[in-house]
């Protein structure tokens, strides 16, 4: 070994040692504060309307359409999360395929009732099945859209929202479980999976970018379009009025992310506070079009491009402010292919 | 702001300076990287010139013999220019053009006549079957079309993306492919399309109505591709815009390797084109799907970016170009992680290679996807789990070779950051 590849290799070790106790502090508490609570969320509502449809599961019903909801909305806050537990076993795309640009959902859908088929008698058979017809988003349509009420029986649909049910909640509970006995360890003290501290806050420093470009390019560009091509249809859960809702809760749950990850940085925090206010107050602003169908109409239009604009101003801070503070680059995610 | 750039500019040139001796310089590895970016390419085109001069025979004189030989002269052309794929995140004008070429997924009732099952119009996209080759005069986005003459000119400028739907795929390899060898209508059963060459007939043999006019859009959209292939290939010739480019900021340059490579990888290869039919258990999804290609467009994707790391390219006349590469520079830089990555792409192209020999064996790629099969689900799930691996070793190689400047650089906010609050 020469002499200076002997001094870059102390240097090295240096720097490891007194980056430690920071990062395992910042790791730990987007871990404590962030993910785990956010994933103990998403199992306990998704066990409760699981529970529930054990003996109510009417696709009319409300009590089912309501656990569906606040189930739902556990899932939102922790579609960022796109890494490990959640991508084992295609666990988070069964949990929620979207968006689906093809129009998968639909068709899997009706063809799923049209044959009743018999993949949704047992949780094992159910666990093969397309995404496309797991998830809360297939649940959308039978709850919401007229044309699947009377394509099956009242049981055989009945029996599709227990299995549903049930998958979520299988699903949301491994990934919880995942995540207590071994993830955590795994970002907590790096060795094989990430190699170091700065590997660890890379994960969660992506985290925040995939739940942006989720938030920014999907459910807000998706309905916008372009000016002369606005395209309503395709906001996400808007046959449940439920799109301005799957934003806000987006926005809370990345901001708490943020402001763990700015670690104290009063500076940072602050700016991020400012930013994510405004995005609050503009999307306030959409309360009396909670299902974006005013993309058509110049006037409303832009206040979805205002809350756009809010959206891509977070993201410039995290790749300009964030990311050299934590010294991690942006790296790669799901969302890079066309 | 400009200080801390130059200090850190200063930092990299002294920390350049110390390995000059032992590693090959950015600007060999970036002009190698363009030397093998023009390879493919003018591979891609040779070979689509060969479609070109088959597609003319099966034309003028359409016989079941000329239809199978301008098959095989498809198949070849995929080999080249799947290879290119890996130029295409990172380089702009590569990315602002490939979708003229390589669109993918097609409704392909735009074109020609669909089987029933495929249905009308969606709330997705209006024109999804619309039929071109059987109407010379339709509407589209509430204007009238005049088509009577099947124009390179109108399958470019009126039909590819018409209604800005990405869908409405008209010209390029797979509308070429969808008029070779129609649809495949066996799902996830073996096989593939099976278009009759009497779709291509003259006079009382023509099946399915209007052989002139779909031999007239097979022969436009083979053009078509040919003028395409011409432009992208003398952009990466010398004085070329996309070689200088990539020339004129090493940094910038390396990260664009980088980015190519980590992009397809995970977000496209592993991503939107495997896992996705995977999941969805849909033959559709498949890449090639009219011609069950896709273990080879699989394949070849994989064995891009592997060559660019490598900076090691086989030509399609045998010819190698090779030269200092992006490897070099990650071994000057951490020698355990140059073995590293180079041996999660050799596993990848071994995992590819099962997905491949087995396809070729008669377990094609549609039937992998069949729900319940598990050999299937196992040996795409290894192309999958190998191309996220190498992800994350691409990601190391970015943090040790120090681009972070690059980022920074060139953004609007960088000296107003108040910009960003306005």
């Amino acid at each position: 070994m020469s002499v200076l590849s002997r001094l870059t290799s102390t240097a090295c070790a240096l720097v490891a040692l007194t980056g430690l106790a920071r990062a395992d502090a910042l790791t730990d508490a987007v871990v404590d504060q962030h993910i785990l609570p956010t994933y103990e969320r998403l199992a306990t509502e998704t066990a409760e309307f699981a529970t529930l449809t054990e003996s109510d599961c009417a696709p009319t019903s409300e009590a089912v359409r309501t656990a569906w909801g606040e189930a739902f909305d556990a899932w939102v806050a922790a579609s960022h999360l796109r890494f490990g537990p959640s991508e084992a076993d295609n666990r988070a795309f069964a949990i929620a395929f979207w968006p689906d640009s093809r129009s998968k959902t639909p068709k899997a859908l009706r063809g799923l009732l049209l044959d009743s088929d018999p993949v949704v008698n047992t949780p094992e058979d159910f666990a093969t099945a397309s995404v496309a017809v797991r998830g809360f988003y297939a649940l959308e349509y039978l709850f919401y859209d007229p044309a699947y009420a009377d394509l099956a029986s009242p049981d055989y649909a009945c029996a599709v929202v227990k299995a549903v049910a049930q998958d979520l909640s299988q699903n949301s509970a491994a990934i919880l479980t995942d995540w207590q006995e071994e993830y955590a360890e795994k970002l907590r003290h790096p060795d094989e999976r990430y190699r170091s501290d700065e590997e660890a806050h890379q994960e969660l420093f992506k985290a925040l970018n995939t739940g942006l470009e989720i938030l920014g390019d999907m459910r807000i560009g998706r309905p916008l379009g372009t000016f002369d091509n606005p395209r309503p249809n395709r906001a996400e859960v808007r046959r449940s009025g439920r799109s301005l809702r799957h934003l806000e809760l987006q926005l809370d749950s990345l901001r708490q992310l943020a402001l763990l990850l700015s670690d104290g940085d009063a500076e940072l925090s602050q700016h991020l506070t400012q930013v994510f206010d405004k995005a609050d107050r503009h999307a306030a602003n959409l309360a009396d079009d909670p299902s974006f169908a005013g993309v058509s109409d110049p006037q409303h239009r832009f206040l979805l491009e205002t809350l756009q604009q809010d959206v891509r101003a977070i993201k410039d801070i995290a790749a300009l402010d964030l990311g050299p503070r934590l010294g991690v680059e942006a790296g790669f995610n799901a969302l890079d292919g066309d | 702001m400009k200080t801390p750039l130059l200090t850190g500019a200063a930092l990299l040139a002294l920390t350049a300076g110390t390995t000059a001796a032992f590693a090959a310089s950015k600007a060999e590895v970036l002009t190698n990287y363009a030397n093998i970016a023009e390879a493919k390419y003018e591979d891609s085109l040779i070979t689509a010139k060969a479609l070109q001069a088959a597609v003319d025979a099966l034309v003028a004189e359409p016989s079941a013999e000329n239809l199978e030989a301008a098959k095989h002269a498809w198949l070849a052309a995929r080999v080249p220019y799947q290879q290119t794929e890996v130029y295409r995140f990172g380089n702009a004008i590569v990315d602002d053009w490939e979708g003229k070429v390589n669109a993918w997924p097609l409704d392909e009732g735009l074109i020609d006549y669909v089987d029933a099952s495929y249905g009308g119009a969606t709330d997705e996209n209006a024109a999804a079957a619309l039929n071109v080759i059987a109407n010379p005069e339709f509407s589209l986005s509430g204007k009238a079309i005049d088509a009577s003459d099947i124009t390179p000119e109108l399958l470019g400028e009126t039909l590819h993306e018409a209604d800005g739907v990405e869908a409405n795929v008209a010209t390029g390899y797979h509308a070429i492919e969808f008029l070779l060898w129609g649809q495949d209508l066996n799902g996830t059963e073996h096989g593939a399309g099976d278009r009759a060459w009497t779709d291509y007939a003259a006079g009382d043999d023509c099946t399915n109505g209007n052989c002139d006019r779909r031999g007239a859009y097979l022969k436009a959209a083979t053009d078509l591709l040919v003028s395409d292939l011409e432009w992208i290939t003398a952009q990466w010739a010398e004085d070329g815009e996309a070689r200088e480019t990539v020339l004129s900021d090493e940094n910038a340059g390396i990260t664009t390797i980088l980015t190519g490579m980590g992009s397809l990888s995970y977000g496209e290869q592993a991503g939107e084109r495997m896992r996705l039919g995977l999941m969805l258990n849909d033959p559709e999804e498949e890449h090639d799907c009219f011609s069950d290609n896709t273990h080879n467009s699989h394949y070849y994707d994989g064995l891009g970016i592997q060559n660019v790391y490598l900076g090691e390219y086989v030509r399609v006349n045998g010819e190698v170009v090779s030269g200092p590469a992006l490897a070099d520079l990650v071994e000057a830089a951490d020698a355990e992680l140059n073995a590293e990555l180079t041996g999660k792409l050799s596993t990848t192209m071994m995992k590819l290679g099962r997905i491949k020999t087995a396809a070729e064996a008669g377990f094609s790629y549609d039937q992998m996807l069949a729900q319940g099969s598990e050999a299937g689900e196992a040996l795409v799930m290894g192309g999958v789990d190998a191309l996220v691996d190498q992800t994350r070793s691409i990601e190391r190689a970015v943090a040790v070779l120090d681009l972070s400047d690059v980022a920074i650089e060139g953004s609007d906010s960088l000296d107003n950051p108040t910009a960003v609050f306005q």
